[in-house]
């Protein structure tokens, strides 16, 4: 009974001090180990939140989360009191990308001898390996000693766990980085959903471009949506899985500005919001940036300087990376002043350790601490749905705190300490005591003023007023001081230990190696002090593109234009007119005639003895594209599009300018029978991929035929991709299509278990018309084959480009309705252009084609007003009629011959002025006009080119001087750029993607 | 009989134009041709308006303007060319005309041996008089070629072929000009058009590539000075690279590269150097002229080698070159069926500073002097070999240059080539004029 009694009072106890051990279904080996204790650190000066100024007083800390934080805290009898002497607190930092805990991912695919076009395992799975919806991280996540160390000696408290492979990666869990078991130190099992562009490990061929990720992921969420509606009558674990978690934040690795503008654009299509990973050179277009209205995890990479002292080396280092040097640091900066929520991750530092030294390079560039402090603590606890828990401290949080002796954004601090979940980890480096403070130092008669200052770690004495040198050092609680003039002959070598109350006493040697016994009495110790922000270095701008060639300033607004006494090529029943003025106007052609008067405010070109022509267009051009051009693993990718890949940095927009080029057609590749869906450009060499884009451009799709869709040419190994003959080519198209009739059957009837296929869907606008072909083609059997596939199935030909043999079928084509694009003059580098000739191009044209040529190479398109002289030199074309096959022919087969191709008012003000007759080698572009907008000229090319010159010397030199100074630097690399053509296939289009 | 024999001649003269997809190679010169009132553009930089050419034995006996007096009573066979151009033999160097049929068929391929080091591979042994290519590229005024072998650190031995011949030992010009070496840097890149794998790779053999060159010369140098040597195919083929009468060709672009390269050869005696590419040799002008070293340049229709490149510094390059006194020519390097354009390529440095003499010496005169040849060939002269055509206009016009006479060696060649007869087939086709 009297047992009972005792046993009642106990749980009365317990139940009022609430001082349960927690319960867990671990069971413990022996006596458990539960400790019911309080935590209190005093004199601290708490700076609870990034907003709020720092408070001197206590905080309370008991069973891992904060009981309390104010000023005059009652601190409870049976607390363990931790005097902070004045040391700053700050909520600790979380990382929102980390992959702690997992094991690495290996980022090489393994070699495989032939294409894997199949899912190889997981039948209930998702058709393509890169998307794992069900992949759960915490399940393979486990507590890192060593890396839990690390990361909380730099500061943090708790990280987001990421598997990093794939498309989808499926959930991440959120984890403190205690050193107890995983089931403590898991907060949230599943907080983030991942995604990104990069197929990662999958061995499956698709996607091999970053148009095929774009449209896989599209795709995926159509399903996605179509299986949680009830579309589906079979089971999918992975559109299971994703229903499942759809509701979590969702985290997508953009890494570049341009991936982020292409996240946004899934995210407008599908109504989702992502937390975007970037790169670090979002401040290249931040107003971009900040118009996708998304958070953003940023980097820490500031590029290293490169070691300059060579040369010719140094003439290697791409400007646009030089630029980036100087201006990334000032990337958070950018986002701070644009407002955009913003939260710091450790990935992508090579180093971790410069983790604090580049937050304080980034405020150095203008960042404010608060917004530095809020990018480590309250802005990713919050994208995480976690900003009731980590991020402040205050109560109900959990106690995650970085204790400094200074200011964090300070470099002479230090973190003495680091708290998670109400575990105190101290780093061994760090001294239990600070000895740094104002003593008087007394050895055996003499009194000195001892100085001690410098790092808590490294600290450093000084004996003021004297000639004596002294040094200090710490080994464990030892204390050692080595004191001497310079000459040597007085010395004293001391050790002692601290007291309580911070005194130093000891013993030690004198001059004669007699022995001492000395005291340091601490007369003031170290007071941490906050520093003001370090001034701003001034920030050089930012040019568009970010690139060579760039312009500090795009003009938007056309200008009026008056170009006079020019020779002017019409394209019109005028043909080739003399002495004429052309008046530009809101990007349009106002006026064509003689002796216009110009118009006030009027900008005047005086063409006298030069030729107008208008702006060239390349049918066929694969520039200005990123992440591969073609998807081709799949005999039919009509899903990709070509516009989710737009490179407006491409300097080759700028060399083609030069060469008078204003628009090109940008074509998938060739490597599959349906290719991607063309994008449409004009050159304007400084905007955004969206605003390259020509409006409202008519739909195109490559088509290919042939050797590289048959993969004739790609090694003995590859073999297995369908088809592998001509014959096969024919049967694909005609199952394709027959598909593509039972899809809009389908599609007519609607309801919910009508699935949105993204492929067929494409093809389906082919039979109804709204979409236009444009096919690879070489000889004349593939050609007539595809005419007579087209009949059967009641659809057009529009284009057939490179189209070789065509003079061969030219009757059949000019009945078919077809239109011909060509190279002039390329023949026999594979078997199918054995037969091709220079004539081709007159012939079809006199058989009464629509012939273009085209240039298919960055190169040759610069000078594509050679390419249409060879019409007038194998066939006798007449000049004006050769120049309408890289203008006019092009732009009637891309059906936007009513804005472009010709001089007439009211088209587009698309011109370029040449030197001399545009046929003649002599010529050359002295300015091309785009919407009335001025995209080249020779004069300022020659004055940007100097400009480039000087400013890669200024930053050469800036570069030099911070080596100098002490900064690591790396070897220059020479950068190959990369052109692609139609047959060109990427091994990671990750690497190679802007 | 008769009459079969006289069917079977009107036969064949009848479908002449039909069956004669392969022009046959020109026989001998057997009568003196003159070549009377056409602007002959000398390729020395100068111009003879209303000017007399005369040529036997495949020799040029005569250049002079019909307001002289020379002897032409032996001249049997006059071209009247008045207002029409003449032009020495353009030469393309460096090309694979004769080597490669189809890049993309292997079996067409001879340019590329296996192995790093073949000095001793000689090109005009693959070259194959019946190319194709051969007839398409001469009917743009390109009658020589330099075949190259290409592939590995020394590819091998090219020479200098005629475009014309019934087999390699009629068509060679000059046999074994010179070794090519391909300078490799520390890092490499994927190749040309079509690659599929162009990204930048590091060169892991570049020290192996030093080493084993730097060996190899050095070998060669002692070999050169053996008296009774055993035998070395390879050591063997670079003994005339000391004495001067084979040429080093190293193929490099990058200015350090240039130097490093230069200075390697020069270290090592060998005593004529050429540098192929050389896309940076304004970088190193004074370098050049000092050590007298002559540049084909690279492809004028070339990308700048980087993105903060002029622009444009591929077209200016040989008139800053031209101003410093280098020596230069126009290169084709790895080219086979666009080496018809070479003509237009150097057309094309006439907006950029050069004039259409001076190009036209970039692609005659300058080339035969880099390679040694200008004795025989490079230039209209007297005793030099009759390589020369007839264009109705501006040849380094894509819009002028239209050869209606050309000769190599003072054979007259055949103009017809498989394109023009397709064109010819297809126009009757489809009833065109």
């Amino acid at each position: 009974m009297k047992h009972l009694f005792y046993f009642l009072i106990l749980l009365f106890c317990l139940s009022f001090t609430r001082s349960f051990h927690g319960q867990t279904i671990y069971p413990v080996n022996g006596p458990g180990d539960f400790r019911d204790i309080t935590y209190a650190l005093i004199n601290g000066s708490i700076i609870s939140s990034w907003d709020s100024e720092p408070l001197k007083g206590t905080l309370l800390i008991k069973m891992g989360k904060i009981l309390a934080v104010g000023e005059n805290l009652d601190i409870p009898k049976d607390a363990v009191v931790i005097d902070l002497g004045g040391k700053f607190l700050y909520p600790a930092f979380i990382d929102p990308y980390s992959s702690y805990g997992l094991s690495q991912v290996s980022k090489e695919a393994p070699p495989s001898n032939k294409p894997q076009y199949e899912r190889s395992s997981e039948k209930f799975s998702y058709w393509n390996e890169a998307l794992k919806p069900g992949f759960q991280s915490v399940s393979n996540f486990s507590v890192s000693g060593k890396d839990a160390s690390e990361l909380r000696k730099l500061g943090f408290g708790a990280v987001l766990s990421l598997n990093k492979d794939g498309i989808l990666r499926g959930t991440a869990p959120l984890v403190l980085l205690s050193d107890l078991h995983e089931v403590q130190n898991i907060i949230l099992p599943a907080a983030v959903t991942a995604y990104s562009f990069n197929k990662g490990t999958s061995q499956q061929a698709y996607p091999g471009s970053l148009i095929g990720a774009i449209a896989l992921i599209r795709q995926f969420l159509y399903d996605a949506d179509w299986y949680q509606k009830g579309g589906s009558t079979e089971y999918y674990e992975a559109l299971e899985s994703f229903s499942k978690t759809n509701h979590l934040p969702k985290l997508f690795e953009a890494d570049n500005w341009q991936n982020a503008l292409r996240v946004n654009s899934i995210a407008g299509e599908f109504k989702l919001n992502f937390v975007v990973k970037g790169g670090g050179n979002e401040y290249q277009r931040i107003n971009e940036i900040k118009k996708t209205g998304f958070s953003f995890i940023l980097p820490l990479n500031f590029p290293a300087p490169y070691d300059v002292n060579d040369i010719y080396d140094a003439d290697l280092i791409p400007f646009s990376s030089l630029k980036h040097w100087e201006l990334a640091p000032g990337n958070p900066a950018a986002f701070a002043n644009s407002n955009i929520p913003f939260a710091f991750t450790l990935e992508g530092l090579p180093d971790k350790k410069d983790f604090r030294k580049n937050i304080i390079k980034a405020i150095s560039y203008g960042l404010p601490k608060s917004e530095a402090l809020k990018a480590l603590t309250t802005t990713p606890a919050e994208m995480i749905n976690a900003g009731d828990q980590l991020g402040k401290l205050a109560q109900g949080f959990f106690a995650n705190i970085v204790i400094t002796d200074g200011d964090f954004f300070d470099e002479n601090s230090s973190i003495t300490e680091t708290w998670v979940n109400g575990i105190r980890y101290r780093s061994s480096e760090i001294p239990e005591t600070d000895i740094r403070g104002n003593y008087t130092l007394n050895i055996g008669e003499e009194n000195f003023s001892l100085e001690i200052t410098g790092k808590i770690d490294r600290p450093q004495a000084k004996i003021t007023g004297t000639g004596l040198i002294c040094k200090v050092t710490l080994n464990s609680e030892i204390v050692s001081f080595s004191i001497k003039t310079a000459g040597g002959d007085t010395s004293f070598s001391l050790s002692g230990t601290i007291n309580g109350n911070g005194d130093i006493t000891g013993s030690g040697k004198n001059t004669f190696n007699l022995p001492v016994t000395w005291k340091a009495t601490k007369t003031s110790g170290f007071i941490p002090v906050v520093k003001s922000t370090t001034s701003s270095p001034p920030l050089q701008e930012v040019i568009y593109p970010f690139e060579a060639y760039g312009r500090k300033n795009v003009s938007s607004k056309p200008g009026r234009l008056l170009i006079t006494n020019a020779t002017v090529w019409t394209n019109e029943a005028e043909g080739i007119l003399e002495n004429i003025d052309i008046l530009l106007s809101n990007g349009k052609i106002e006026y064509i005639g003689e002796n216009l008067l110009a118009p006030a405010n009027v900008r005047v070109i005086n063409a006298q003895g030069k030729h107008v022509t208008p702006g060239i267009i390349d049918e066929h051009s694969h520039i200005a594209i990123t992440g591969g051009v073609n998807e081709g693993t799949q005999s039919s990718t009509a899903e990709v599009r070509i516009s989710d890949a737009i490179n407006s940095e491409d300097i080759n927009i700028y060399r083609q300018l030069a060469g008078g080029v204003t628009i090109v057609q940008q074509l998938h590749g060739s490597a599959n029978q349906i290719g991607g869906q063309s994008s449409l450009i004009k050159l304007r060499w400084g905007k955004t991929p969206e605003e390259m884009k020509f409006e409202n451009a008519p739909g195109f799709i490559k088509f290919a035929l042939g050797e590289n869709v048959k993969q004739s040419n790609w090694g003995d190994n590859v073999n297995e991709r369908y088809p592998q003959t001509r014959m096969g080519v024919e049967q694909y198209y005609y199952d394709i299509f027959t598909r593509a009739i039972e899809y809009g059957i389908l599609k007519s009837k609607g309801g919910k278990n009508f699935r949105i296929d993204l492929d067929l869907e494409i093809i389906l606008e082919i039979l109804n018309g709204k979409r236009d072909i444009t096919c690879h083609s070489y000889v004349q059997s593939e050609i007539n084959m595809l005419m007579n596939v087209a009949d059967s199935m009641g659809f057009k030909v529009n284009t057939f480009t490179h189209i070789l043999e065509g003079y061969k079928v030219a009757d059949k084509m000019k009945k078919h309705g077809a239109n011909a694009s060509a190279f002039s003059d390329w023949w026999g580098f594979k078997f199918e252009v054995y037969e091709a000739i220079p004539y081709n191009g007159a012939i079809m044209n006199k058989v009464g084609l629509n012939v273009a040529f085209n240039s298919d190479d960055a190169e040759l398109a610069r000078r594509l007003n050679l390419e249409a002289a060879k019409a007038v030199k194998y066939g006798g074309v007449s000049q004006e009629e050769a120049l309408k096959f890289v203008t006019l022919n092009p732009a009637k087969m891309l059906k936007i011959d009513d804005r472009v191709g010709s001089i007439k008012t009211g088209k587009d003000a698309d011109l370029v002025i040449w030197s001399d007759n545009p046929l003649s080698v002599s010529a050359k572009v002295e300015t091309t006009i785009i919407d009335g907008i001025i995209y080249f000229d020779r004069i300022s090319n020659d004055s940007m080119s100097s400009w480039i010159k000087e400013e890669r010397e200024r930053i050469l030199k800036k570069m030099a001087d911070s080596k100098n100074s002490g900064e690591l630097s790396v070897k220059p690399e020479r950068k190959k750029e990369i052109h692609y053509h139609c047959d060109t296939i990427l091994e990671n289009y990750i690497e190679e993607s802007e | 009989m008769p009459f079969l024999k006289f069917l079977t001649v009107l036969l064949l003269f009848i479908s002449f134009p039909v069956f004669s997809q392969k022009p046959v190679p020109a026989l001998q010169q057997s009568e003196a041709i003159l070549i009377k009132g056409g602007i002959a553009h000398t390729g020395e930089g100068t111009i003879i308006n209303n000017s007399l050419i005369g040529f036997t034995d495949g020799i040029i006996t005569l250049i002079d303007s019909t307001n002289g007096n020379a002897d032409l009573s032996k001249y049997s066979k006059v071209i009247d060319a008045t207002g029409k151009h003449i032009y020495p033999g353009f030469i393309a160097t460096n090309t694979i005309i004769g080597l490669v049929e189809i890049p993309a068929v292997r079996a067409t391929r001879d340019h590329s041996e296996t192995g790093n080091l073949n000095p001793n591979v000689r090109s005009l042994i693959a070259f194959n008089t019946d190319s194709k290519i051969i007839p398409t590229t001469r009917t743009n005024g390109v009658l020589i070629t330099q075949a190259t072998p290409f592939g590995g650190w020394i590819s091998g031995t090219s020479s200098l072929m005629d475009l014309d011949g019934w087999n390699w030992q009629d068509a060679v010009n000059t046999p074994d000009i010179g070794i090519h070496l391909f300078w490799q840097n520390e890092f490499s890149f994927g190749g040309r058009r079509g690659d599929r794998d162009p990204k930048l790779q590091l060169q892991e053999g570049y020290s192996k590539f030093i080493s084993e060159i730097r060996t190899l010369f050095s070998d060669a140098k002692a070999y050169s000075q053996l008296s009774e040597p055993v035998y070395n195919g390879r050591l063997e083929s670079m003994r005339d690279l000391f004495s001067g009468e084979k040429i080093l060709f190293i193929h490099v672009n990058y200015a350090k590269d240039i130097i490093t390269s230069v200075e390697f050869a020069l270290k090592a005696d060998v005593q004529k150097v050429v540098i192929v590419g050389g896309a940076e040799s304004y970088k190193v002008l004074d370098f050049l002229k000092e050590k007298s070293i002559p540049v084909l340049v690279r492809d004028i229709f070339s990308l700048p080698l980087t993105q903060s490149d002029e622009i444009d510094i591929q077209f200016k390059l040989p008139k800053i070159l031209s101003d410093n006194g280098i020596l230069f020519g126009f290169d084709m390097s790895n080219e086979s069926t666009q080496a018809r354009n070479l003509p237009f390529a150097a057309g094309y440095t006439t907006a950029y500073g050069l004039t259409f003499e001076e190009a036209l010496s970039a692609i005659t005169f300058n080339i035969a002097k880099i390679l040694g040849v200008d004795d025989k060939i490079g230039s209209l002269k007297v005793g030099k070999e009759a390589t020369l055509f007839v264009s109705s206009g501006n040849a380094l016009e894509i819009t002028g240059n239209n050869v209606e006479h050309a000769f190599i060696k003072g054979k007259t060649l055949d103009l017809r080539n498989e394109q023009i007869e397709l064109y010819e087939r297809y126009k009757n086709k489809y009833g065109i004029k």
